[in-house]
């Protein structure tokens, strides 16, 4: 049976990212040593693990806050909230260029295809390298990343505007896709971001736009882009309208591996193959005789349409907020959205500030790549060698990034998600990695539990350190009824693990 | 943590009245025996496997319309040319006007056999081309409608007059839950038999379950998801697994559908209470180099019918007590694209295979292809409820009288006669 190339990713290709991973990865920093908010320079590797243990975060906004914006809050993290206040933390999350992330930064190094053109990748004798570096890139930096808010953002706007890795030239487009259009519009007015998507050779490709042409156009991408880039399925269009959207991006394509007027993986407008009629779309009316420009006023138009600024803010207070966003607060942010351009600090601020994001902790259960960032990010986890184990606990949780093969992006609410073999997985994982049974990682949670003297010490450290503060009575009962049967010693790693299956630990 | 993360949302309804129906299959010794109902009130139907193609198939190459001279003039480049004699790049045909494409050869034994149907012209009466709103209204059997939450499997589930508490009662394939399950019925979502146990310090499993038991029993909105989990690792944990030979030499294709399908086959036979399952096979969204006998299009096809195949093959005698159903949320346009390929449109075929299945034909009106037969954009129209055919089997095949429940508001339900009973 030969595998159709659509599910390539599901199957072969995916299980080697991790040994890209580990293998350009000789020591890994853990969580705790990438401070870099001061710091200058990294020290990747070489240092000794300490653990802040000392650092704690008892005050119930600022973990739900810093477990919003990252992909677990860390020691760190905490600490330089004490140090600067939280909203002067959010702001610095905001402003990402103002963080050090040398560190992470050095570890990308480690991925040869991230710096190479598309016509690069696409000579590589491995065919799936690129998909394996990017993928594995992607979940270092959410496990890493100084800058935890742009990671959200990058996978907010990555599942936003999917593109599945898997299909055709996305392989080796889609990571020009992330590092040009993706993260550095993490913090766009969404008009940019748009406008950089529509564009991007990987979506072009994905929505087969690269194949629409006067005489046929493809459809596909003039009805995703108003279903779910934009103005949403209640946006009011008819199949008229996506026509005539397909028809005014007729000629945005990009140059062929065999062109020999461009480089390879490169947009461009073909004028020859560009349908020149005059469209209508919704109350935009092109005149006949435009060129490029037809499918920039669709782009503008859209941008600044009301249903667009309804949509992309019931999007976001999905994601910060709960899986079904009060009204009052998704209205509130529309009219932020439209009254700062789409601006999308300027939402995400209103976001922050707003009571029911306040209110809103234990609203949002965590999705698998979070659980697993989490894990890793928290537990000091270091990868240390070959870890075909993590890979296939990365694909048994269920979210391999980039390979989800609907434009819609991974789905955003719990109801998808608390399935019972997504929690039998989740507690394996967290019982296996605290006990290092996966082959290639490491947790020594001896060190994170080094000043606790007593059973009631060690699951209090641990749930401060992965919860953010000590479990309510009732859990913690049941914890300390295990810890205190039998040698503490001998069950540090079961008692971390039990903390990471504990339902107190699934949400964000 | 109030908040309800989980099809528990729904309120539990219990089984209001009983059937009788007794099993008495000669099993393997390896296959525990287990009893989920009261003596006597064991489902009285058939095992339903529902496979859904994500992504619309194109029904019109799927199975062909090699009598209608307008599919010609439509598909010039994607056609598959007309059925011929020792060509394994022809239609394989079915009736004189309907042939299958040449990569569902597999089926072409179960079509003489008598267990494939096809209903063709079929799908939902929603116009929406767009496929999450399709499959939205599909998997809730609801068309146009989004107010109900949950989808038609759920509602059978509740809605039959028969109790089953076995946590393998029904079983999505695949990491998420299909959303034809939502109800108050438990699911088990599956990916992997093999991998489906608690996992962790050997000498301390015991106490971390039963710790984990109690943190799952704080009246979190977890809770009952755990406790399913906890029943379904117990109940799997006495299969087993690693003894597993399908019956009749059957080949599952080696991809995720093909193992979800052997898997299905394995829980059905251990008897452990398997009622439903649902599986997922995905790759159909063909706007771009689909192609006709050869590329993307013809490799998923080979695999999904080499998969029904298997399964037909692997259950033998047991398939007499098994209908499987396939849908897509749309077929596509019938004018090919300029890019090889066929954007979203709207009928589509449906493929039914079993033992309690009339097969051997293809169920249609067929609405034709000619501009002025052509519906919305330029789509094969819908001439079929898929409702129709999804009744009849729950009605007919898996027993479960109450169709009102399963499609509220469907009044107009056709009989179509492609299963017995």
């Amino acid at each position: 049976m030969t595998i159709s190339r659509r599910d390539f990713i599901k199957t072969s290709g995916v299980f080697a990212a991790f040994a890209a991973l580990s293998a350009c990865t000789p020591q890994l920093p853990t969580a705790a040593k990438i401070t870099g908010h001061s710091s200058g320079t990294s020290s990747v590797g070489t240092v000794p693990l300490t653990i802040a243990n000392s650092v704690t975060a008892d005050d119930p906004l600022t973990v739900l806050t810093l477990n919003r914006i990252s992909f677990g809050p860390t020691p760190e993290m905490y600490a330089r909230v004490n140090q600067i206040g939280l909203d002067a933390f959010i702001d610095e999350q905001l402003d990402p260029q103002s963080i050090n992330d040398d560190a992470t930064d050095q570890l990308m190094t480690r991925f040869p295809t991230l710096t190479m053109t598309p016509a690069q990748r696409l000579q590589l004798p491995q065919f799936s390298q690129p998909i394996q570096e990017l993928i594995a890139a992607t979940i270092l930096r959410q496990w890493h990343s100084n800058r935890q808010l742009n990671e959200v953002m990058v996978d907010f706007w990555s599942n936003h505007f999917n593109i599945y890795i898997g299909k055709t030239l996305c392989r080796v487009l889609k990571t020009d896709d992330d590092l040009k259009v993706i993260r550095p519009n993490a913090f766009a007015k969404f008009g940019d971001i748009l406008n950089a998507s529509a564009h991007s050779p990987a979506m072009l490709i994905f929505l087969d736009n690269a194949e629409s042409q006067k005489s046929a156009p493809n459809e596909n991408y003039g009805r995703e882009l108003m279903e779910l880039h934009t103005i949403s399925v209640n946006g009011g269009y008819t199949q008229k309208d996506v026509t005539e959207v397909a028809r005014a991006f007729t000629g945005w394509t990009i140059y062929g591996p065999k062109s020999i007027f461009g480089e390879f993986g490169t947009y461009q407008f073909a004028e020859r193959i560009h349908d020149t009629g005059e469209k209508h779309i919704l109350d935009l009316d092109i005149p006949a005789g435009g060129r490029e420009d037809d499918g920039v006023k669709v782009l503008d138009m859209l941008a600044h349409h009301p249903m667009a600024a309804q949509f992309i803010s019931t999007k976001l207070a999905r994601r910060f907020v709960s899986d079904n966003p009060d009204p009052a607060l998704v209205s509130a942010l529309a009219n932020v959205f439209t009254q700062s351009d789409g601006d999308t600090r300027a939402v995400l601020k209103a976001i922050f500030q707003s009571d029911q994001f306040k209110n809103s902790a234990g609203q949002k259960f965590k999705r698998p790549l979070e659980f697993l960032a989490s894990t890793l990010r928290l537990t000091g986890a270091t990868l240390a060698g070959q870890s075909q184990q993590l890979v296939n606990h990365v694909k048994l949780l269920g979210q391999i990034p980039f390979d989800w093969q609907f434009p819609n992006g991974f789905p955003d609410t719990a109801g998808f998600w608390a399935t019972t073999s997504g929690l039998l997985e989740r507690w394996n994982f967290g019982n296996l990695l605290t006990s290092n049974k996966i082959n290639g990682v490491r947790v020594d949670v001896k060190s994170l539990t080094a000043d606790a003297q007593s059973a009631q010490d060690v699951v209090d450290v641990l749930s401060q350190r992965f919860l953010g503060s000590k479990f309510p009575d009732d859990a913690r009962s049941i914890l300390l009824d295990f810890a205190s049967s039998g040698d503490l010693g001998s069950k540090l790693a079961s008692i971390a693990g039990l903390i990471l299956g504990s339902p107190h630990f699934q949400v964000r | 943590m109030d908040t309800k993360f989980s099809r528990r949302d729904f309120m539990k309804v219990a089984a209001t009245s009983m059937g009788g129906w007794a099993v008495s299959s000669a099993l393997p010794s390896w296959m525990p025996r287990m009893a989920f109902a009261p003596d006597g009130v064991e489902p009285p139907g058939d095992l339903l496997v529902v496979i859904f193609q994500r992504g619309g198939m194109d029904g019109l190459n799927a199975v062909i319309p090699h009598g209608d001279a307008d599919y010609y003039h439509l598909r010039t480049s994607l056609a598959i040319a007309e059925p011929s004699a020792g060509s394994d790049k022809t239609g394989i045909d079915l009736d004189g006007f309907f042939g299958l494409h040449p990569s569902l050869q597999p089926l072409k034994d179960l079509w003489d056999e008598k267990a494939l149907a096809i209903v063709h012209a079929a799908g939902s009466p929603d116009p929406t081309h767009s496929h999450f709103d399709a499959m939205d209204y599909m998997e809730r059997g609801t068309p146009g409608e989004k107010t109900i939450e949950t989808g038609w499997i759920g509602r059978h589930l509740q809605s039959a007059p028969w109790q089953n508490t076995s946590p393998f009662r029904a079983i999505g394939m695949g990491g998420i839950m299909q959303a034809s399950l939502r109800g108050p019925i438990p699911v088990t979502t599956l990916q992997s038999i093999a991998d489906f146990h608690l996992q962790g310090d050997t000498s301390q499993l015991a106490e971390i379950r039963k710790r984990l038991e109690s943190l799952y029993s704080l009246g979190g909105s977890l809770d009952a998801d755990a406790k399913d989990t906890f029943d379904a690792v117990d109940l799997l944990s006495k299969i087993d697994i690693s003894h597993y030979t399908p019956t009749g030499n059957a080949q599952y294709p080696q991809t995720e559908y093909g193992m979800a399908l052997k898997q299905i086959a394995q829980i059905s036979k251990a008897d452990i209470g398997l009622e439903v399952a649902c599986v997922d096979i995905g790759g159909w969204d063909t706007h771009n180099a689909e192609g006709a006998t050869d590329g993307d299009m013809p490799k998923l096809l080979n695999e999904l019918g080499s998969g029904l195949a298997a399964l037909y093959t692997d259950m033998g005698g047991l398939a007499r007590k098994m209908t499987i159903v396939t849908m897509s949320e749309f077929g596509r346009r019938a004018q090919e694209n300029g890019s090889g390929g066929t954007d979203h449109g709207h009928g589509n075929c449906m493929f039914i295979v079993g033992g309690g299945v009339n097969g051997g034909k293809v169920y249609t009106q067929w609405p034709g292809l000619a501009p002025n037969q052509l519906y919305g954009p330029g789509d094969l129209n819908v001439t079929t409820d898929y409702r129709d055919v999804l009744a009849e089997i729950v009605q007919k095949r898996v027993k479960n009288p109450n169709l009102t429940q399963v499609f509220p508001d469907y009044t107009e339900a056709k009989t179509l006669g492609i299963v017995q009973g």
